[in-house]
């Protein structure tokens, strides 16, 4: 694990002996984000790079969404928030979390699992974009009063994510490797 | 130096050589630029004509009615359409195939390179620089990963180790374990294949601008295509994000730190681009 990489809830990440089977698979596009309730559905993005994945999974309500974010905040460009919110971190989060609720989740109940950011080797951190949209991120789940349950960014390496609705499992898939890594286990609903 | 030419010499199998970019780019620096030499040139090239008769017909440049006449076709895109289909021609043949040494999967280095080209001629287009060259050398800048990967085969657990462990750059690792580095082997590929100076020194220098000296801005340029495209997600492979930060590039092209989420944003918007490029390798 480099000191750019860091893990919230290290005994969740472990590797993936037997990947659940998904039928239907819908992919997340780039600034774009995507909710269902859907028990045979899983939800994916790209291989998201330095941009932000955020999963959210309500196991009561069963409903589940994932966001591919690029930036870390709307006020870098707000006319474009205004027509692509999924783009900036603020935005997007809001929006996701906005039509979770819609759909009857609570925040109470939301787990919250963020991966993506890997970073380039910058000191000056003048160009590291997946560190600003790391750095940027606690002080939003705060804001917008959801917890944080497991995460994996940075890194040197791209990486994608994938929120399997029946389970509420996220499942990362880093380039270059052929097996899926388990960011969470299957939820309990309590 | 001696190092890489004797790495090229030792290759048995160099790729086939793409003739037609170098005197393309030859032809299109012309102050009395003649469109019947080059319908010509690219006549002779059934793949080519084929090519840029799809792309000039697809939803992306279609105009009212579909046509099957190269002229015309080639009147519609422009020279710099045609010179950048005919560079994305050639490096799809040179760059889909996997690269298992480094990680990558059949298509990955082809589109990390599409992405990187459009991304740095999105640049040159807003700092008024000639585009031709920042898209030919972004789109070909990683050509020296194709004679490296194989024998970075089984290097993996080395690459994390020094990545990861020791904080060197992918770059340092290729000099540590063969002493020679994708992006010199490159620029030699290309110097051998006649390819103008400007396009070797970018291509040869993308992880290191300042070294290219008279053409430190086409590298600069080629350097900023190169991150954007891991950035949006374009970095393949093992430990792809391990490059290093050169804070001289925002000053040799006079920008800030806030010009790359601009870059970003624009270079998202041309993801229509990037697709129809992609699909040259289908």
């Amino acid at each position: 694990m480099t000191e750019s990489e860091q893990v919230v809830a290290p005994k969740a990440f472990m590797p993936l002996k037997k990947q659940t089977a998904c039928p239907n698979k819908f992919i997340v596009v780039p600034g774009g984000w995507l909710l269902s309730r859907d028990s045979t559905a899983s939800l994916c993005t790209f291989p998201l790079g330095a941009c932000l994945g955020i999963a959210i999974y309500d196991p009561v309500a069963k409903v589940g969404g994932l966001l591919h974010s690029l930036l870390p905040a709307s006020s870098l460009d707000p006319k474009r928030a205004a027509s692509r919110p999924g783009m900036f971190l603020d935005t997007g989060l809001t929006a996701l979390l906005d039509g979770a609720q819609r759909l009857k989740a609570t925040r109470k109940s939301l787990r919250v699992f963020v991966a993506g950011a890997a970073q380039i080797i910058d000191e000056t951190a003048l160009f590291n974009i997946g560190k600003i949209n790391c750095d940027i991120l606690p002080q939003l789940l705060r804001q917008l009063g959801v917890k944080l349950h497991a995460q994996n960014v940075g890194g040197r390496t791209n990486r994608s994510m994938e929120l399997i609705l029946a389970t509420g499992e996220v499942l990362l898939k880093f380039s270059g490797q052929t097996a899926s890594m388990l960011l969470c286990k299957p939820s309990k609903t309590t | 130096m001696q190092a890489i030419k004797d790495y090229i010499r030792n290759l048995r199998h160099l790729p086939p050589a793409p003739h037609l970019v170098p005197e393309l780019m030859r032809l299109l620096n012309q102050p009395d630029l003649d469109s019947s030499k080059i319908v010509n040139m690219i006549s002779y090239e059934p793949s080519l004509t084929a090519n840029i008769l799809r792309i000039s017909n697809s939803a992306y440049f279609a105009a009212a009615l579909p046509t099957f006449d190269l002229q015309e076709a080639i009147t519609r895109l422009g020279f710099q359409q045609v010179n950048q289909l005919l560079v994305a021609s050639a490096g799809a043949q040179l760059l889909h195939s996997a690269q298992d040494g480094y990680g990558l999967e059949q298509g990955e280095l082809w589109k990390h390179s599409v992405a990187a080209a459009v991304a740095a001629q999105i640049f040159a287009r807003k700092l008024g620089d000639n585009e031709n060259p920042v898209f030919t050398a972004a789109l070909l800048h990683d050509i020296g990963k194709t004679i490296l990967s194989n024998s970075l085969n089984g290097a993996y657990a080395k690459i994390v180790k020094e990545t990861d462990g020791n904080g060197n750059s992918l770059l340092e690792v290729e000099i540590k374990l063969f002493g020679v580095n994708h992006a010199e082997l490159g620029g030699q590929l290309l110097q051998h294949w006649k390819f103008p100076p400007n396009v070797v020194a970018a291509v040869w220098f993308h992880h290191s601008p300042k070294g290219a000296g008279v053409h430190q801005r086409l590298a600069s340029c080629v350097y900023l295509g190169n991150m954007i495209s891991c950035y949006m997600g374009h970095g393949y492979g093992h430990a792809a994000f391990a490059l290093r930060a050169r804070a001289e590039v925002l000053s040799t092209l006079e920008l800030t730190p806030q010009s790359i989420p601009e870059l970003m944003m624009e270079t998202f918007e041309q993801m229509h681009l990037i697709q129809a490029l992609f699909s040259l390798a289908a």
